[in-house]
C-alpha cells in the first residue's frame, strides 16, 4: 500500500468519469489549436511578439494552456473530498488503517495525474505539429521546463481545489469555491495588478512601461499562473522583466509546498 | 477464511466521551465553535462471538460511539489504539451513496488497498451475493445491492469486529434474513459484531446483547430478556417502555426532542439518579 499505487486507483476513477467527455475536447482545443496557429509562419501577433522558433510556439500557447488546463484541474478535483464525504464513501476510506497523510498524497496524485496525463498527450502532439508546421523542435532544455512548469501549475491547481473541496460541505460551495480561485489567478489578477499598481503610485495608462512590468513580476509571484510564466520565461534571452530565477525557485517551492500541507493537515483532521 | 476463540474481551471502553464541534452563532467570529451533542461517560465492553446490539432513538449517540469504536474520532478511554482499531473493526455506516462510472470490483479493489495485506477481492464479493454485479457501474446499483457492496468494504481484512449503523435499512425482507444468516455465522466463528437500530424488534432475533443509548448516555446494557428483567417490562417491550423505564420519563410525556448539547450527567434507573 502506497501513496502511488492507491492514487493511480484514483487516476482511473477520474479519468473514466463523465467530466473527461467535457474536459478532453477542451483540452484539444485549446492546446492542439493553438500550436497550429501560432506555428503559421504568416502568423501576426499584438505587443510585437514574434515568434522564430518551437519554444516560442509553446511559450506563447502557455496561455492556452493557462486557461484549459487548469480549468481541467478544477473541474477534476472541485469535489475530490466532498463527493465522497457527501456520499458516506469518505467514512469507509477513513475507516481504514492508512495513514491519512498517505491518503492525502493519494488524493494528490491521483487527481494530479488525471489531469497532467492528457495535458502532457495533447502536448505530444502538439510538438509533432510544430514540427510538422515550423521544422523545428525545442531544445531538451526548454522541453524539461516547459514539462515541469506545466506539472507545477497543474500540481497547484490540484492541491487548492482539493484543500477547498475538503472544506466545502456541500456541491455548491464546493463548485463555487474551485471556480472562484480559478477565476480571480486566470481572469482577475491583472485587474489585482492593476490596482496594486495605481495605488504604488505607477502609471496603468501604458503597461510596458518599466515600473508596472517591475510590478507586474513581483504580482506573478503570489498567482501560480504568474509564477508559471516566470519558470517558462527562464529559457527566453529576449524577455526580461527584471526577476531572478532564485525568487521565482522560491515562488515555486512555496506554492507546492504551503498547499499540500495544508491539505494534509486537514485530511489529517478531518472528521467524516 | 475467519478464526474462532473463546469469549475474549475484544475492544474495552471505559469513560468514552465525545462532544461535536459545531458552529457557535451567538459570537461574532466565524470560525468560533461550541461543544454539541455526543457520547457521554461510556463504559462498554466488546466480547468475541457476540452481537451486540446498540438501541435508541434518533440522535441518541449511536453514530457517534460507533465512529469513536472504529477510531475516526480520536477520543480516550479505549484499551486500543485508534490505528489498531482501524486495522482490527471493519465499518459499515449507513447508507452509502456508492455512485461513479466505476464498477463494483474496481471500487472495493480501491478500497482494499488501504490495508497491508493482499485481500481476495473475488471471495468477498461472492459472499456478499454481488458475484453477478461485479463488473456493473456502482450508478446502477440498486440501494440494497449498495447496501452489500458496503458490507464487504466492512470485511475486508478478516475484522475481529464488525461494526454496522443500521445495515438493515434498505434491504428487502430476503435480503434481511439473507444478512442475518451471515452476521450469526461470522459470531459463530468468533467475530464480534455491533449493530445498531432504532426499533429493538429489527434485532430481537438476531442479537445475543443489547446495550440502550439515550441522549449520549448509556443506559443499560445486557442480554435483551435481562434488560426487560432489571427494567420490569414485559416481553414485548419495545425501545420507548424500555427509556421511559431507565429514565423515568412518564411514556404520556414523551417529546420529540432530540439530546441537548448542554450534556449532563442524568444516568437514572427506575427515575432513580444513580
Amino acid at each position: 500500500m502506497n501513496a502511488i499505487s492507491l492514487g493511480v486507483q484514483i487516476m482511473k476513477e477520474r479519468l473514466t468519469a463523465g467530466r473527461m467527455m467535457v474536459i478532453w475536447p477542451l483540452l484539444a482545443m485549446f492546446i492542439l489549436f493553438s500550436s497550429w496557429g501560432l506555428s503559421d509562419p504568416k502568423v501576426t501577433l499584438p505587443a510585437s511578439i514574434v515568434i522564430d522558433s518551437a519554444y516560442d510556439v509553446m511559450f506563447v500557447s502557455t496561455a492556452f494552456i493557462i486557461f484549459s488546463a487548469t480549468l481541467g484541474a478544477v473541474l477534476i478535483s472541485f469535489d475530490g473530498v466532498s463527493r465522497d464525504r457527501l456520499s458516506g464513501v469518505l467514512e469507509v476510506k477513513l475507516s481504514q488503517p492508512i495513514n491519512r497523510s498517505v491518503f492525502a498524497k493519494s488524493l494528490l496524485f491521483g487527481h494530479w495525474s488525471a489531469i497532467f496525463l492528457p495535458v502532457m498527450v495533447l502536448n505530444l502532439v502538439s510538438l509533432f505539429v510544430i514540427w510538422y508546421r515550423l521544422d523545428d523542435l525545442p531544445s531538451i532544455e526548454e522541453l524539461f521546463i516547459h514539462t515541469l512548469g506545466t506539472a507545477l501549475l497543474l500540481l497547484w491547481y490540484t492541491s487548492i481545489q482539493l484543500l477547498a473541496s475538503s472544506w466545502a460541505k456541500d456541491m455548491g460551495s464546493s463548485i463555487a469555491v474551485g471556480l472562484g480561485v480559478w477565476m480571480i489567478f486566470t481572469l482577475l489578477w491583472l485587474v489585482l495588478t492593476t490596482v496594486v499598481a495605481g495605488l504604488s503610485g505607477v502609471g496603468v495608462d501604458d503597461l510596458n512601461s518599466a515600473e508596472y512590468v517591475k510590478i507586474d513580476a513581483i504580482m506573478d509571484l503570489f498567482s501560480p499562473n504568474g509564477v508559471y510564466h516566470h519558470l517558462l520565461e527562464m529559457p527566453l534571452d529576449d524577455v526580461d522583466r527584471g526577476m531572478s530565477p532564485l525568487y521565482t525557485s522560491i515562488a515555486a517551492i512555496l506554492w507546492s509546498i504551503i498547499p499540500i500541507h495544508l491539505f494534509t493537515r486537514r485530511i489529517e483532521r478531518l472528521k467524516p | 477464511m475467519w478464526a474462532s476463540g473463546s469469549m475474549e474481551t475484544i475492544l474495552s471502553l471505559s469513560d468514552v466521551s465525545w462532544r461535536h464541534q459545531v458552529r457557535d452563532f451567538s459570537s461574532w467570529k466565524p470560525w468560533a465553535k461550541r461543544d454539541g451533542a455526543g457520547i457521554y461517560s461510556v463504559d462498554l465492553e466488546i466480547k468475541s462471538g457476540t452481537i451486540l446490539g446498540l438501541i435508541g432513538p434518533n440522535g441518541a449517540g449511536k453514530t457517534t460511539l460507533m465512529r469513536a469504536i472504529c477510531g475516526l474520532y480520536d477520543c480516550e478511554g479505549f484499551d486500543k489504539s485508534c490505528e489498531t482499531r482501524r486495522t482490527e473493526i471493519g465499518y459499515m455506516p449507513e447508507q452509502v451513496r456508492w455512485e461513479g462510472r466505476i464498477t463494483v470490483n474496481h471500487a472495493l479493489k480501491s478500497i482494499a488497498m488501504m490495508r497491508e495485506d493482499p485481500v481476495d477481492v473475488e471471495s468477498l464479493i461472492q459472499t456478499v451475493g454481488l458475484s453477478s454485479k461485479a463488473d456493473q457501474m456502482l450508478d446502477n446499483l440498486s440501494q440494497g445491492m449498495r447496501q452489500r457492496l458496503s458490507l464487504a468494504c466492512a470485511l475486508i481484512g478478516n475484522p475481529k469486529l464488525l461494526v454496522m449503523d443500521e445495515p438493515l435499512n434498505g434491504l428487502d425482507p430476503l435480503a434481511q434474513r439473507a444478512f442475518s444468516n451471515l452476521l450469526k455465522n461470522l459470531a459463530k466463528k468468533g467475530v464480534a459484531v455491533v449493530i445498531s437500530s432504532h426499533q429493538v424488534a429489527d434485532l430481537e432475533s438476531l442479537v445475543d446483547e443489547i446495550a440502550l443509548l439515550h441522549q449520549g448516555q448509556l443506559l443499560i446494557e445486557g442480554s435483551l430478556a435481562k434488560v426487560r428483567n432489571d427494567l420490569g417490562l414485559e416481553d414485548n417491550s419495545g425501545i420507548v417502555d424500555m427509556i421511559c423505564s431507565a429514565t423515568g420519563i412518564d411514556p404520556e410525556e414523551v417529546s420529540l426532542e432530540l439530546s441537548r448539547d448542554s450534556m449532563l450527567p442524568f444516568k437514572s434507573l427506575g427515575g432513580e439518579e444513580e
